[in-house]
């Protein structure tokens, strides 16, 4: 699937064997988005012509020369991928650090704002620190906010909860965060405006 | 590339006036009072016009030459059919070139115009030919190579670039051996990384109903009209270097050379960014 | 069953889709709707006077809204597709069917004004594709948190199958479907489905395919 990080667009997939890896989302044979592939086994394919790349970005097949062997100056840029509590981390560059553990939380959802993470954390109230927003909503338990920054003054949102919330909390808080988009974008729309 | 004749529109749907636009300009292609086709551009300048193959071509500049020619558009016995307008938002030199392409089909146009594990492309001839782009020799495995093909069959195609934003290709026509089809694609740039694209082919076919033949290509150009909308970048690298070609793309290696040579540079990118 | 079908109709997509999924075999009638306006002709208003395709004609039925069709289909040959019958998931089916049709005039408007030139206000009918797109998506993860994959169950529905066309093709509009994970998954999900048949724009998911063996190098 596609996504947008500091280092520009990715391609994130999960291979056959379940390792989760990110690549820079263009096929270096003709610029086709690497999100639009498919996945098979331990590689990921371009959509256009098929050629596909392992996990560490080497390309290994060009189906249009089935009996070649790609030379290894063909490859995809990757970053390292981190999964944690359900969690995938993608570093910029090479990573200092170990992604934070985000204990007793599980992943709720992921969604994009149509607003800057200052807004966000005007609405919340609070500033968001390497372990996230931590936002008490009205008529819901405590929600812990991930965001990273998107193209426009977007802001790429996910939203973890309380491991031991029962569904009906999970569905309330679903909703309590898109109250708080939708109050964040009419507040970025009028920021704009005047 | 602004003194070439582009394709403007379909000569059958101007009754009403066509408001478009070419290169960045608004233009207008409507008949005059003694009923001949007419383009103007915003400023009020009447612009070139000619008739040819079901569409009306203009040009911002002055064509130093006729509109590149179509012989078998002569033949008796084809049928001519108006794919209609599609448009995309990619340069028009990329529509062109995956239209040279003929690897991407087993993934792209699967089962029609390929499948795995058919995916070879076999060596084939690339020339330049009274300063056109030629192909010729292309072979390719079909599941479904035409309307008319009842089953998979090895097809054998030609290609050519006339102009730098249309082409012509010819293929193994089933009904009649030893005459090929003509699919021709004529690309209107509205912008560097805009275009109207207009199909159109003369085919050998007394079988197949229009409204197919026009649905059939109109598939296949709609599954590469994802394609297009999704690379990266949207203007077409002339440079090598940003791209990565294989023997199977020396169609599109020699038709992204023969831009450069001959200074067509619009919708195309020259640095590497 | 005679289908009045446009190939590059989102709409006629559902149809031919859900006849597929249930093993009905329609017969199908090219509409030169694109450049032709053959939906205008004399011959199809009769039909219908509306003047838009699909049409489904079985003897003496005639039916030009899409959603009907789906529900006809399903009734005839797979009953499991109208949902399970429950108050709620009979209600939640109306309720995305009925939905369904804003999908139609945003997105599908979008669409047909950045493919085929069709006059529009193009920023209203992609802002009001997204927040269509949006209202599905979280609808789709509520029912994920209910333990369902589909719409209204956890089976793919008539709902399912009259969403999916323009959502899948929200792109063609100049709508990314970037966004929303939710809305991937559900669509990777039917487009996993047994007899799916894909339209253009949609393209074959080649990873239900294993890889082709390497070819000997041949001469």
């Amino acid at each position: 699937m596609p996504a947008r990080t500091p280092a520009g667009p990715i391609a994130l997939w999960r291979s056959q064997s379940g390792h989760a890896a990110a690549s820079a989302d263009r096929c270096p044979h003709r610029g086709m988005r690497l999100s639009h592939g498919f996945v098979r086994g331990e590689a990921l394919s371009c959509i256009y012509h098929g050629w596909s790349y392992a996990r560490p970005g080497n390309c290994l097949r060009i189906p249009a020369h089935p009996g070649l062997t790609p030379p290894e100056t063909i490859r995809v840029a990757t970053h390292e991928v981190e999964e944690s509590g359900g969690v995938i981390w993608v570093a910029v560059g090479e990573p200092t650090i170990q992604p934070p553990r985000l204990e007793g939380l599980a992943p709720l959802r992921s969604l994009t704002a149509h607003a800057g993470i200052a807004v966000l954390e005007a609405v919340v109230g609070a500033k968001a620190g390497p372990e996230g927003l931590v936002w008490q909503a009205q008529n819901s338990q405590e929600i812990r906010l991930l965001l990273v920054p998107q193209e426009d003054d977007h802001t790429l949102i996910h939203v973890l909860l309380d491991e031991k919330s029962s569904a009906s909390q999970r569905v309330a808080a679903s909703r309590a965060i898109e109250s708080l988009r939708r109050t964040a974008e009419y507040l970025q729309a009028k920021g704009i405006a005047s | 590339m602004i003194d070439e004749w582009y394709p403007v529109g379909l000569f059958g749907q101007i009754e009403n006036g066509w408001k478009t636009a070419l290169m960045g300009e608004p233009i207008e292609v409507a008949f005059d009072p003694g009923r001949e086709v007419k383009v103007t551009s915003e400023d009020g300048r009447t612009l070139p016009v000619c008739v040819r193959y079901g569409h009306v071509w203009s040009s911002l500049g002055k064509p130093r030459k006729d509109l590149f020619a179509i012989p078998e558009a002569d033949q008796p016995g084809r049928r001519f059919v108006e794919v209609g307008v599609v448009r995309v938002r990619c340069s028009p030199l990329r529509a062109v070139e995956n239209f040279l392409d003929i690897a991407h089909f087993p993934f792209v146009h699967t089962d029609i115009l390929g499948a795995e594990p058919h995916t070879e492309v076999h060596d084939y001839k690339v020339e330049i030919r009274q300063d056109e782009v030629w192909a010729t020799q292309v072979k390719f495995y079909q599941p479904q190579a035409a309307k008319s093909a009842a089953g998979g069959i090895t097809t054998e195609y030609m290609y050519r670039v006339p102009a730098p934003t249309c082409s012509v290709l010819y293929k193994t026509c089933p009904p009649r051996p030893g005459e090929w089809d003509v699919i021709a694609l004529f690309v209107q740039p509205l912008a560097e990384d805009l275009c109207d694209v207009w199909p159109w082919m003369a085919l050998f076919d007394d079988v197949t109903p229009m409204t197919d033949l026009i649905h059939f290509q109109q598939t296949i150009f709609l599954q590469d009209r994802s394609i297009l909308e999704n690379q990266i970048p949207r203007l077409l690298p002339l440079d090598p270097g940003m791209e990565i070609p294989t023997r199977a793309d020396l169609t599109s290696v020699a038709y992204r050379r023969w831009l450069k040579r001959h200074n067509y540079k619009y919708g195309a990118q020259l640095v590497a960014q | 069953m005679k289908l009045y079908d446009y190939v590059l109709s989102p709409s006629c997509y559902k149809v031919r889709l859900m006849a597929a999924l249930t093993g009905v075999k329609l017969e199908i009638r090219p509409v030169d709707f694109h450049p032709g306006a053959e939906h205008r002709s004399p011959e199809l208003m009769a039909l219908n006077p509306a003047g838009s395709i699909p049409i489904l004609e079985d003897d003496d039925l005639i039916l030009t809204e899409s959603a009907a069709m789906l529900v006809y289909l399903a009734a005839q040959a797979g009953p499991e597709w109208l949902g399970s019958g429950t108050p709620e998931q009979t209600a939640r089916v109306q309720q995305w069917l009925s939905f369904s049709h804003r999908l139609t005039a945003s997105l599908g408007g979008a669409r047909l004004h950045e493919m085929l030139l069709r006059p529009g206000d193009i920023a209203k009918l992609q802002a009001q594709g997204i927040a269509a797109l949006r209202e599905l998506e979280s609808g789709l993860v509520e029912q994920g948190l209910r333990g369902m994959r589909f719409l209204a169950s956890d089976r793919p529905t008539v709902a399912d199958i009259a969403c999916f066309p323009y959502v899948a093709l929200a792109p063609d509009g100049g709508v990314p479907l970037d966004p929303y994970p939710g809305i991937r998954l559900w669509s990777r999900a039917i487009r996993g489905l047994e007899h799916f048949i894909e339209m253009p724009g949609i393209h074959r998911l080649h990873e239900l395919k294993s890889e082709p063996d390497a070819e000997p190098g041949e001469a």
